[in-house]
């Protein structure tokens, strides 16, 4: 019978027990191949980004539900140090928790990241109190915490080699901001400038302790598990924003015809949507779909605003809401780019 | 004492004038003895106490609205107001440049008319040679990206075109196709027997503007507006007398329709004497037919009265005498035997060659 690379169930594993350990070049070349091809560059979502077809409140929502993440990271840290007999690896690890957390007020990756949050004009307050993450990245970033809690030193360890592909990311990502969102200041982006230098270090110590530790087949095997691991925590990260992204499913991008006027009318409070012999006498809610309707929104970006700004009203029903009207606007012929 | 009523639209005729010389004309017969024109200055101020009132639309009619030098003070004005501004037109005389500035200044649409789809028709009807330079017309207003109405008055000569007619529409990319078969009032009445189509004229040209309407829903609105004399109920006309709708006229009277003030025995106001929302709440021509209190029996006792609101007086006073009666158009009118009698005559006369009694008056060179 054919052995096969266990990768599910003690059993695959006892299979492995005897096979010998991979070449230390072998093993970092397998750990490599394993992660960059599950690495969140792929993700259709960071593609999205990186090619500028983020929409302002998409790229705000990035950056407030990815702070979750950041927030989470000293705390995984920190429980890494509390795994180790280490004094000399201690030492070296509680340099990530100072990069995070900073020597002092003001300072670290987090506040960089905050910088960042101002910087695409959220407010930093709003974002620091996390009350706004969505629960499924929420979920995701818990469940990295309590890998890391669960498993052994060097798997955890393992876990945080998705850093070997973050500065190609970062450099990536600087030079796609400022080309696509030239209205992000620069400055903004010191946290992804701070990650490259900081993210080769990382990893180049973290792939030495875990070549000089994985020193059974077995052992390097649970490495590339506990680094798949994380890279589809990640991943599902931007599933939940990509997912998020697409209440409707629908990604036209509706504008209203220039034939349309809108105008407030003093008589009632609320705005008219004038056009040739007629008009429409419009709701709030109606007022606010026809003002996003520029042709820059899709129909996800514009359910997906009034869903953050009416918390009141389950998103189920303002996608209703916005199909009807939009569906009313393009039946009189008042917009442009939806069918 | 202020009613429940909004004005939104406010028609403004201002001129009888027009080079053109339509049988169906829905000016008023004896045009040529009216008064002087409003002037500017009037008219703006009519544009602010419109507004002030609720007034939303504006559109500018006539006759020919371009005859008036002052267009682009009352376009600007308009605009100024934050009225949505129609211009409503047959084409003639204008000029690229003259169109160019009207866009500038903030004119929303244009509504061009032509008689027909073919030219030498087309000129026939109209009675002056008008047809190629209204196309040119209409692709000037398609090039300045305004939204563009194809208005066709639909009667015997031509309704058999309708097919036609929404083939050019789709040519000149217009926006909205009206295709309004001709009110029997004024010029169209003393004209009605070489106009009025047949039954089966206007039925075969109905299933093909509803297909066109299904097909390029979205694209362009194709209305198709049934001549009263073959609905089984009359026409909401103007939305209800006093309703949303204020006319004033080129000499300044205020009014519930374009030819209320050919009604007998109703006072109208002038707001050369009058601010608008006076005449608007109070005056007694407007008051005259509002609300129900005014319906004849066969209408109070019929439930459709909230729809049609007893249907057209004009056409009630022009057929049967009375601007009080049921709109004689309604098959529960006592006097649907008029209208009857008009259908048998056009389908007795269907084929027979059309002679018209050409609009005349002032404003235009005889030819």
């Amino acid at each position: 019978m054919e052995r096969r690379v266990g990768r599910d169930g003690d059993q695959a594993m006892k299979d492995d027990q005897h096979r010998a350990p991979l070449s230390k070049e072998a093993f970092v070349e397998w750990l490599t191949r394993e992660g960059s091809t599950r690495y969140h560059d792929h993700h259709p979502f960071h593609k999205l980004m990186h090619e500028g077809n983020l929409t302002k409140v998409q790229l705000q929502q990035w950056v407030l539900n990815r702070y979750y993440y950041q927030t989470r990271i000293p705390i995984k840290d920190a429980l890494i140090v509390s795994k180790s007999e280490d004094p000399s690896f201690r030492r070296t690890w509680l340099h990530r928790i100072q990069d995070h957390d900073g020597q002092q007020e003001g300072e670290g990756g987090l506040t960089s990241w905050l910088e960042l949050a101002r910087g695409v004009g959220l407010d930093v307050e709003e974002v620091r109190s996390l009350r706004s993450v969505l629960p499924g990245v929420r979920l995701a970033c818990d469940g990295y915490v309590q890998f890391v809690r669960d498993s052994s030193l060097l798997e955890a360890v393992a876990s945080s080699l998705t850093e070997l592909f973050a500065p190609t990311l970062m450099s990536h990502r600087i030079e796609a901001w400022k080309h696509h969102y030239p209205w992000v200041s620069s400055d903004a982006l010191g946290y992804f400038q701070m990650r490259i230098a900081c993210a080769s270090l990382d990893s180049k110590q973290a792939v030495e302790f875990v070549v000089q530790h994985a020193l059974t087949y077995e052992l390097q095997e649970r490495c590339v598990r506990a680094l798949i691991k994380k890279a589809e925590i990640l991943w599902h990260l931007l599933d939940c924003l990509h997912m998020t992204n697409r209440m409707t499913g629908d990604i036209s991008r509706p504008q209203l015809s220039p034939k349309v006027r809108l105008r407030f009318d003093r008589r009632t409070g609320r705005y008219l949507l004038l056009y040739p012999e007629t008009g429409l006498e419009l709701s709030r809610t109606a007022t606010e779909i026809a003002r996003l309707c520029t042709g820059e929104w899709t129909v996800d970006d514009i359910a997906q605003y009034l869903a953050q700004i009416h918390t009141e009203i389950s998103p189920g029903e303002i996608m209703r809401d916005v199909r009807d009207f939009l569906k009313t606007l393009a039946g009189r012929g008042l917009l442009q780019g939806f069918k | 004492m202020k009613n429940e009523y909004r004005p939104y639209t406010l028609i403004a005729e201002l001129t009888y004038r027009c080079p053109l010389r339509c049988p169906y004309c829905s000016n008023p017969l004896g045009y040529a003895g009216h008064g002087n024109e409003l002037d500017t200055d009037t008219w703006l101020r009519v544009f602010q106490e419109a507004e002030a009132l609720g007034v939303v639309q504006l559109n500018l009619t006539g006759g020919e609205p371009l005859l008036r030098d002052d267009l682009e003070r009352l376009i600007e004005r308009a605009s100024r107001l934050e009225l949505y501004t129609n211009l409503i037109t047959s084409g003639i005389p204008l000029t690229f440049e003259r169109l160019s500035r009207f866009a500038t200044l903030g004119l929303n649409c244009v509504q061009v008319s032509v008689q027909s789809s073919r030219s030498t028709e087309s000129d026939r009807i109209a009675g002056a040679p008008s047809f190629h330079r209204k196309l040119e017309v209409m692709q000037w207003v398609a090039s300045l990206e305004l939204p563009l109405t194809l208005n066709v008055v639909l009667h015997r000569g031509n309704i058999g075109e309708i097919a036609e007619l929404i083939a050019l529409a789709e040519r000149v990319s217009a926006d909205r196709l009206e295709l309004a078969n001709a009110q029997y009032l004024g010029w169209a009445l003393k004209n009605r027997a070489a106009l009025l189509p047949t039954r089966e004229q206007v039925e075969t040209a109905r299933t093909i503007a509803a297909d066109a309407r299904e097909r390029l829903r979205g694209t362009m609105e194709v209305l198709f507006v049934t001549p009263d004399y073959y609905s089984v109920h009359p026409k909401s006309c103007m939305d209800g007398w006093g309703r949303r709708f204020i006319v004033v006229n080129p000499e300044g009277l205020a009014l519930p329709c374009h030819l209320a003030h050919t009604l007998p025995g109703l006072r109208f106001d002038n707001v050369t004497k009058r601010h608008l929302a006076a005449i608007w709440h109070h005056s007694d021509g407007f008051n005259q037919f509002r609300g129900d209190g005014w319906l004849p029996d066969a209408c109070r006792s019929c439930d459709r009265h909230s729809k049609d609101f007893g249907g057209c007086r004009c056409q009630a006073f022009h057929v049967t005498g009375n601007a009080g009666a049921t709109d004689p158009a309604c098959s529960l009118s006592p006097d649907h035997g008029h209208i009857e009698s008009a259908r048998s005559q056009a389908s007795h006369l269907a084929g027979v060659p059309i002679l018209f009694d050409y609009r005349t008056g002032r404003g235009f060179s005889q030819a």
